[in-house]
């Protein structure tokens, strides 16, 4: 089995002219690069610096609506999803919309809505926001069917409307699941932003594609270690965000939920 | 709108009753949960208005499945049942309104976890108020002077903020309780919630149904694990096994009177050992 994995990775390799004498080679070139950059850095200036502050601040903008936009519509479309709230008749066709949402990766949807308003920001959000909509939905259905059916069942049986068991018993039992969907999926989605810049849509991912070109690989390097940086100070809030509230209140240990 | 005022005229005993009158009847129901086995196998019974109703027996006897079908949860796939002369079914507009006055206690209490202790309450109000209020949760003065008053008869007073998920396990039944007193029921269908408690909480918990009874004419349905709260309390004990009811009892006070006797696997002898352990 295993075997078969790996003369599976050297065929597919070969196919596509994956050589590992190639790479190899390539080290040295690699070596002759961070040297090029460290001298590059150390000529930052404050324009290029100011640059990129204001590049990455967009880039977060961006994620942020894109995430808070794709989000807020996706949880209606995921009640409709869920098989525990919905009728067949109505989950069937919304899981098959939201796949199509989740088929295209977000730079294809960047590329698509480039067409549609021109290049730029509007495009990239445009695009996160197609993106979180179909990605987000079916984690948002896939916690709200694991929602106990025993709160459901002796509230439904007291009368209530579909509305008031979504509000009084849906929405709180997988609050702290939904929570933890918002915060992976904004970290995702600034890292998916990132590279929007590459086609066109907005972002920091413009300069580094920009430099590249350019062959001012130091540049495009430098902006790179913004992204890296914002990313690590993003991924580190979150991590404590879902401590909060979030892991504690799935142990059932305190923790107010909003 | 209080239960008081109401309720006098509410016969609640039941030898006044006419024999003919049952708040749930059932006619040879019988019921699955699939097609290759039956759970549920020709049970009759009439509960009259105002009764507490104990339905005792084995693990597994169908207990649980019987309480579903009075709630519309499950429907029988043959006899009739009528309950509050509705055919109970949660798809059925009409029973549909007389659900908001039938009180479900299941037996793991269906509790909103991450929901205050008010919140879980005021579900059992939902239904009488108006949708954009309710979904604001703006509760109207009357719901809580009347949670307040209730949890302060189930002593939960002071704990309405706490999470469901915080409380102790008698907590929590006095929650799930409190939850269908809040639904000013007709019918109360609980599934074993003084099981697994201290003698002296669960008397607590079965004296609050008891006034709630008197008090309103509240009918009562419950299930219970050990047959003395059952005969303590209840007027009638049914006793299922694999299914099927296989005796029916009348309590009255001094002695108990078997009332309906079909012949399960149990033999008499087995009876009385159930009924002479339970008096122990
Ligand atoms: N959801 C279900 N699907 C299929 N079978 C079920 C389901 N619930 C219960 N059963 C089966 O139906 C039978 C009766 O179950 P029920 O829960 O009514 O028993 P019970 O008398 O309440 O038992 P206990 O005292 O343990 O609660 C059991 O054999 C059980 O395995
Ligand atoms: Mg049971």
């Amino acid at each position: 089995m295993i075997g078969a994995v790996v003369a599976l990775v050297i065929a597919a390799s070969w196919h596509i002219e994956a050589s590992p004498v190639e790479f190899a080679e390539g080290l040295p070139r690699l070596w002759q690069l961070i040297e090029e950059v460290m001298v590059e850095l150390t000529t930052v200036t404050d324009n290029m610096a100011y640059n990129a502050v204001w590049a990455m601040l967009e880039t977060i903008q961006m994620a942020f609506i894109g995430t808070m936009v794709g989000y807020a519509l996706a949880l209606p479309m995921s009640l409709l999803a869920s098989r525990n709230l919905a009728s067949r008749w109505v989950y069937v066709p919304m899981r098959g919309l939201l796949a199509m949402a989740r088929t295209l990766p977000s730079i294809m949807w960047a590329l698509l809505f480039i067409i549609m308003v021109g290049p730029g920001p509007f495009a990239g959000i445009l695009a996160i926001t197609m993106y979180t909509l179909g990605f987000v939905a079916k984690l948002q259905y896939e916690s709200i069917e694991a929602v106990d059916a025993d709160p459901m069942d002796s509230a439904s049986s007291i009368g209530l409307s579909r509305l008031q068991l979504i509000r009084f018993v849906v929405i709180p039992e997988s609050a702290s699941h939904l929570l933890g969907h918002l915060l992976y999926m904004f970290d995702y989605n600034v890292r998916q932003t990132s590279i929007l810049g590459l086609v066109g849509a907005g972002g920091i991912g413009f300069y580094i594609i920009t430099y590249t070109k350019y062959l001012q690989y130091g540049k495009a390097v430098f902006f790179m270690l913004v992204v890296l940086a914002t990313v690590l100070v993003i991924d580190w809030i979150s991590v404590k965000l879902r401590d909060r509230y979030v892991v504690k209140s799935q142990r059932g240990v305190a923790a107010d939920m909003p | 709108m209080s239960y008081h005022a109401s309720i006098q005229s509410e016969t609640h005993d039941i030898d006044k009753a006419e024999p003919d009158s049952c708040i749930i009847c059932m006619e040879d129901v019988w019921a699955s949960y699939d097609a290759r086995s039956t759970t549920i196998r020709e049970i009759n019974m009439r509960v009259s208005a105002g009764s507490n109703y104990a339905i005792v027996g084995k693990s597994g006897s169908g207990k649980s499945t019987l309480l579903k079908i009075m709630n519309g949860l499950m429907i029988p796939n043959r006899g009739t049942i009528m309950v509050d002369s509705h055919r109970p079914d949660q798809h059925n507009r009409r029973f549909q309104s007389a659900m908001a006055r039938i009180g479900y206690i299941p037996q793991s209490l269906g509790l909103v976890r991450n929901s205050s202790v008010l919140d879980n309450v005021m579900i059992g109000a939902l239904p009488r108020m108006g949708a954009l209020q309710s979904l604001l949760k703006r509760y109207s003065e009357e719901d809580m002077a009347e949670a307040r008053r209730i949890l302060e008869m189930v002593g939960l007073s002071g704990k309405e903020s706490r999470k469901a998920y915080m409380l102790s396990g008698g907590e929590k039944r006095r929650v799930a309780i409190a939850r269908a007193f809040m639904q000013n029921p007709r019918i109360l269908l609980a599934d074993e919630i003084v099981s697994e408690l201290d003698s002296v909480t669960s008397r607590d918990i079965m004296d609050l149904v008891a006034v709630m009874q008197r008090d309103t004419g509240l009918t009562a349905i419950m299930i219970h694990h050990d047959m003395s709260l059952a005969l303590e309390y209840a007027d009638r004990v049914a006793v299922m096994q694999e299914g099927r009811k296989i005796m029916e009892m009348g309590i009255d006070h001094d002695h108990v009177h078997i009332l309906d006797f079909q012949s399960g696997n149990l033999t008499t002898q087995e009876i009385l050992e159930m009924y002479d352990d339970s008096q122990k």
